[in-house]
C-alpha cells in the first residue's frame, strides 16, 4: 500500500474540519477527492503533506509512520503537492525553482530530468523567467506541478489545479497530467470540482462532506449516490 | 533580612512604575506602525537633558520646564516619524536599522552638547527622603513619578479603550485597510501615537533626571529595557506594560539586594530571553511573535 | 572574464600593492587592519542578514566568545595561535547553538534577542573571574607567530592574516549564495512553507547560516585578541563592534559579497581620519548619519548605487 489513512481527524480549536477519514491508495493509482466547498478536502491534503497536524488517527506512507515526519521529510519520502493557489519559490527563476525542489527533494541534481519536466509541462520557454512575477495563470499552475514532480514523488497531490482554466485549457492540462502519470509511474490524488474531469481521470473516487467520508467507489456509483447528490445541493446542516 | 527584601520590593515597584512610561511609548508606536523605534531611549534622555539645561541656566524646577522639554522631544519624534515614513520597502526591518542610526546620532549629539558627565537634579526637594510605614524609604521624586507613571498609564489605557481616537488607533493596529475604509486616517493616528510616545518619553526623562542620574550612554540601555518590558507584557495589553515594567523593576531590585549590583542587567536579560523563548505571547498579550 | 579580471586586480592590490606602498607606515597599516577586522564582522553579519534573513544586533557576542576562547587556549593551555583561532571560530559557532531557539522569532525580536545574549556573555565574562580574569581582563595574550620565516606578529604580518580571513569569508559567502542552498535561502524569505513542501529543512539551513556567521566572527575576534594582545569583557563584547559592522554592511550593501568590506574600509577610515579630527567627542555621529542616509536613499548600499550609476553611464553611451 502506498498511502494508508486510518481515522484521521483534524480540529482547529473547537472546529472539526476533518472527521474520522479512512481510505488507502495503491502505488500508481489515481484517486479523486471530491465534496462541496468547505468539506475539508484541502485540510485533509494539509494533514497528509504536513501543514496541519491531525488530532487523531494514523497515516502511513509505504509502511512508514507519516505523522511523525516533518514537512520536508515527507517531501523527500515521496509526497509531492501542487497547491490550489500557486506558491512559487520567490526571487527565483522557473528553472531555479525546479533545481531547489530536485536538490532538496531527492538529494541529487539531474539537469536532464529538469529539462524533461519543463518540456512536459510546456514551461521550456519560460525557464529563465522569474517564477513569481512573469507567468500567466496556466503557467503558474504548470509550475506547481513541475515543482512537485522535481522532487521525484511517489504520490502527487493536486489541489484544484484546473480551477480557473477554460475548457480547452482544462483538456490540455488533463492530457498533460495523464502523460505525467504514465511517464513517471506516479499515484495521483486529485481534488477537483469538475465532475467530467474526475470521471475521465479517476477510476475511483472518495467523497467528503462536512469533514466525513460519505461515499467511496467508481465515479458512476458515487455521483449517483443520493447522499452525495444531497451534499452538493444542500440538505442537513452539520 | 525581611526588611531588606521589603525595601527592595518597594523600590522595584516604584522604578517599575516609571519604567512603564518608557515602555508604553515604545509599545504605542509599535502597535500603530509595526515599527520599533530604537531611538526611543535617546528621546527619554533628551527630555532629561532639556530639563537639566533649564535648571542649570535658568534655575527652573524640572517640573516647571516640562512644557519646554515636551516641545523639544515631541518635535524630535515628529522628525523621526517623518524619516520612517520615507521608507517604502521592508518597513519592519529597515525602520529598525534607521532608528538604530538615529539613536546613534542623538546619543552623539547629546555627547557633544552636554559631554559625558553624569547629572542629576540639584533641586533638593526631589531627593528628600520619605518614610512610609516606619520602614520603607523612598525619595520624593520616586514617589511623584511612580504616581505620575500609574496615572499616565491609566490615562493612556482609558484613551485607547474609551475614546474615538484611541479606538481608531487600535483599529489601525489590527487591520489597516479595513480601518481606512471606515474613515480612519492612518497618518493622523500615526502622528498622534508618536506625539503621545514623545510625551511619555519626556515625563520618564524627568523621572530619570530627578530620581536617578543621566548620561548620554544610557540611551541605548533604556531602549533595550523598554523593549524587554514590551516583550514581557505581550502585544495589545496596556495594563500588561505596567505589570511587565513592575516585574522588571522588582527583579532588578531583588537581584541587587540578594546577589550583587553587577548582576542587575543580567537578571533583566535572562528574564527577557526566558519569556521570549518560552512564552511567545508575553505574559499578558494576545498576538503572534513567531515567524 | 570581467569578473576574473576584477578578482585578479583585487588580489594584486591587496596582497601586493598595499603592503608595498604602505608597509612602512605602521599607523596607516594599523588603521587598515582595524577596518579589515570590522570588515570581517560585516561580511559575517551580511551573510546572516542576507542569506539567513535575520538581522542581528548582537554580533559582538560571537566576536567576544571567539576572542576569549583563543586567548584562553593560548594563555592557559599552551595551544599554538593559528589552531587556537580556528578553535575559537568553532567555539563561537557552538555558542551560536545557544542562540538558535531565537531563530523562531520574527525579525526585530531575533535582532534584540541576540543583543541580550551578547550582554549575558559580557556579564558572564566579567563575573567568572577565575576563568576569564574578570573585569581586569587578560594581558600578554600571545602574538601571532612566526611561520615559515614570516613574522605575523608585526602590524604588516597581522594585515596579511586578517586580509586572508576576510577573503575566505567572502569566498564562503559567495559559494553559499550560488549553491542550491543559497537559492533555497533566497526563496525562504517570502515562501518558506513552499520550500519546505519541496524538501527544504528551512530551520536547519537558517541554523547553519547562524553557525557559519558566528564562526567567521569568532575567528575575527580571535585575530583581534592576538593582534592587540589584550582583552577585557567591555572591549570584547562592546556594542561598537556590532554597530560598526552593521553600518559597514548597510553602507556598502549587504546583499553583495564585496559590499560589507568596501563599506567597512570607507566608513572606518572616513570616521578615523576625517571626523575624529573635526569632532573629537561625538564623531561617531557620522556612523548614524551614514546608516540613516543609506537606508533611506539606497537600501542596497554603496555597491548598488555604484552599479546603478555604471548602468546609467553605459546606457547613455549606447544611446
Amino acid at each position: 500500500m502506498l498511502l494508508e489513512l486510518k481515522g484521521i481527524s483534524v480540529a482547529f480549536g473547537g472546529l472539526v474540519a476533518v472527521s474520522d477519514v479512512t481510505f488507502s491508495m495503491a502505488e500508481g493509482e489515481v484517486l479523486g477527492l471530491v465534496g462541496p466547498n468547505g468539506a475539508g478536502k484541502t485540510t485533509l491534503f494539509n494533514a497528509i503533506s504536513g501543514l496541519a497536524r491531525p488530532s487523531q488517527g494514523r497515516a502511513r506512507l509505504l509502511g512508514r509512520d507519516l505523522i511523525a515526519m516533518p514537512i520536508h521529510v515527507r517531501a523527500r519520502a515521496g509526497i509531492g503537492r501542487a497547491f490550489q493557489v500557486p506558491q512559487p519559490l520567490h526571487e527565483l527563476t522557473v528553472r531555479e525553482n525546479l533545481m531547489v525542489a530536485q536538490r532538496f527533494g531527492t538529494g541529487r541534481m539531474d539537469r536532464q530530468r529538469i529539462d524533461e519536466i519543463l518540456d512536459l509541462l510546456k514551461l521550456g520557454h519560460k525557464a529563465e523567467s522569474d517564477a513569481a512575477t512573469s507567468l500567466a495563470l496556466t503557467e503558474q499552475k504548470a509550475l506547481e506541478v513541475a515543482k512537485a514532480l522535481a522532487t521525484d514523488p511517489k504520490l502527487l497531490m493536486l489541489d484544484e489545479v484546473l480551477a480557473g482554466l477554460e475548457t480547452a485549457g482544462k483538456r490540455a492540462f488533463m492530457l498533460t497530467l495523464d502523460e505525467v502519470r504514465k511517464r513517471f509511474g506516479l499515484a495521483l490524488l486529485i481534488i477537483e470540482h469538475d465532475i467530467e474531469t474526475i470521471t475521465r481521470l479517476c477510476p475511483r473516487v472518495v467523497v467528503l462532506n462536512f469533514g466525513r467520508l460519505i461515499a467511496e467507489g467508481s465515479p458512476e456509483q458515487v455521483f449517483n449516490d443520493p447522499e452525495v447528490i444531497r451534499s452538493y445541493t444542500g440538505g442537513e446542516a452539520a | 533580612m525581611i526588611d531588606l527584601i521589603a525595601q527592595s520590593l518597594f523600590s522595584g515597584l516604584l522604578s517599575g512604575a516609571y519604567y512603564a512610561l518608557i515602555a508604553l511609548g515604545l509599545a504605542l508606536v509599535f502597535g500603530t506602525m509595526r515599527v520599533i523605534n530604537l531611538a526611543h531611549g535617546e528621546l527619554v534622555l533628551l527630555g532629561a537633558y532639556i530639563s537639566y539645561t533649564a535648571e542649570e541656566r535658568l534655575g527652573l524646577d524640572p517640573l516647571v520646564s516640562l512644557p519646554l522639554a515636551l516641545g523639544v522631544v515631541i518635535a524630535t519624534n515628529m522628525v523621526v516619524y517623518y524619516l520612517i515614513s520615507l521608507i517604502r520597502k521592508d518597513r519592519e526591518l529597515n525602520s529598525l536599522i534607521l532608528t538604530f542610526g538615529i539613536g546613534i546620532i542623538l546619543t552623539n549629539a547629546m555627547l557633544m552638547l552636554w559631554s559625558a558627565d553624569i547629572h542629576s537634579t540639584t533641586t533638593p526637594w526631589y531627593h528628600d527622603a520619605v518614610i512610609l510605614f516606619d520602614t520603607l524609604f523612598a525619595m520624593q521624586a520616586e514617589l511623584v513619578f511612580a504616581g505620575a507613571g500609574i496615572a499616565l498609564v491609566g490615562a493612556v489605557w482609558w484613551w485607547l479603550e474609551k475614546t474615538w481616537y484611541g479606538r481608531a488607533l487600535r483599529a489601525i493596529a489590527s487591520n489597516r485597510d479595513a480601518a481606512k475604509l471606515m474613515g480612519v486616517n492612518p497618518q493622523l493616528t500615526e502622528v498622534l501615537s508618536f506625539a503621545v510616545a514623545g510625551l511619555l518619553a519626556t515625563v520618564s526623562g524627568l523621572a530619570l533626571y530627578t530620581a536617578k542620574v543621566i548620561q548620554p550612554s544610557l540611551g541605548h540601555n533604556l531602549t533595550v529595557k523598554a523593549f524587554i518590558i514590551t516583550v514581557l507584557a505581550g502585544m495589545g495589553s496596556v495594563p500588561g506594560v505596567l505589570l511587565g515594567a513592575v516585574l522588571l523593576g522588582v527583579v532588578e531590585s531583588l537581584t541587587v539586594t540578594i546577589a550583587s549590583s553587577a548582576l542587575q542587567e543580567l537578571a533583566g536579560m535572562v528574564l527577557f530571553l526566558l519569556v521570549l523563548l518560552l512564552m511567545p505571547s508575553g505574559l499578558f498579550g494576545r498576538a503572534k511573535r513567531r515567524g | 572574464m570581467n569578473q576574473r579580471l576584477k578578482i585578479a586586480a583585487f588580489v594584486i592590490l591587496a596582497y601586493g600593492a598595499v603592503p608595498l606602498a604602505l608597509g612602512g607606515n605602521p599607523y596607516v597599516i594599523g588603521l587598515i587592519v582595524a577596518s579589515l577586522t570590522i570588515g570581517g564582522i560585516a561580511v559575517a553579519w551580511a551573510l546572516l542578514g542576507n542569506l539567513g534573513g535575520m538581522v542581528s544586533f548582537g554580533h559582538a557576542a560571537f566576536f567576544g566568545v571567539g576572542a576569549y576562547v583563543s586567548a584562553l587556549l593560548t594563555l592557559r593551555a599552551g595551544w599554538p595561535v593559528f589552531p587556537a583561532m580556528i578553535a575559537a571560530g568553532i567555539g563561537a559557532a557552538v555558542a551560536s547553538v545557544a542562540t538558535m531557539p531565537a531563530l523562531r522569532l520574527r525579525g526585530p525580536y531575533f535582532a534584540l534577542a541576540i543583543l541580550a545574549y551578547a550582554e549575558i556573555f559580557r556579564i558572564l565574562a566579567t563575573e567568572l573571574k577565575s576563568v576569564t580574569g574578570g573585569a581586569a581582563g587578560l594581558l600578554s595574550i600571545p602574538r601571532l607567530p612566526v611561520v615559515l620565516g614570516v613574522d605575523f606578529g608585526t602590524k604588516l604580518g597581522g594585515y596579511f592574516v586578517i586580509l586572508t580571513i576576510v577573503v575566505m569569508a567572502m569566498v564562503v559567502y559567495h559559494l553559499i549564495r550560488r549553491s542550491p542552498h543559497g537559492l533555497a535561502l533566497k526563496a525562504m524569505h517570502e515562501s518558506e512553507d513552499a520550500t519546505r513542501v519541496v524538501g527544504v529543512n528551512s530551520t536547519l539551513l537558517k541554523a547553519w547560516m547562524l553557525a557559519v556567521s558566528a564562526f567567521i566572527t569568532g575567528m575575527v575576534g580571535a585575530f583581534n585578541a592576538h593582534y592587540i594582545n589584550f582583552l577585557d569583557p567591555d572591549y570584547a563584547f562592546a556594542g561598537l563592534w556590532t554597530t560598526l559592522a552593521i553600518v559597514s554592511a548597510i553602507f556598502g550593501g549587504y546583499r553583495t559579497v564585496t559590499g560589507p568590506l568596501v563599506g567597512a574600509v570607507v566608513v572606518y577610515l572616513v570616521d578615523q581620519l576625517l571626523f575624529k579630527a573635526i569632532l573629537p567627542q561625538g564623531h561617531q555621529i557620522v556612523l548614524g548619519v551614514l546608516l540613516g542616509a543609506m537606508i533611506l536613499f539606497s537600501p542596497g548600499g554603496l555597491m548598488a548605487l555604484v552599479q546603478m550609476l555604471v548602468r546609467r553611464k553605459e546606457s547613455s553611451h549606447a544611446a
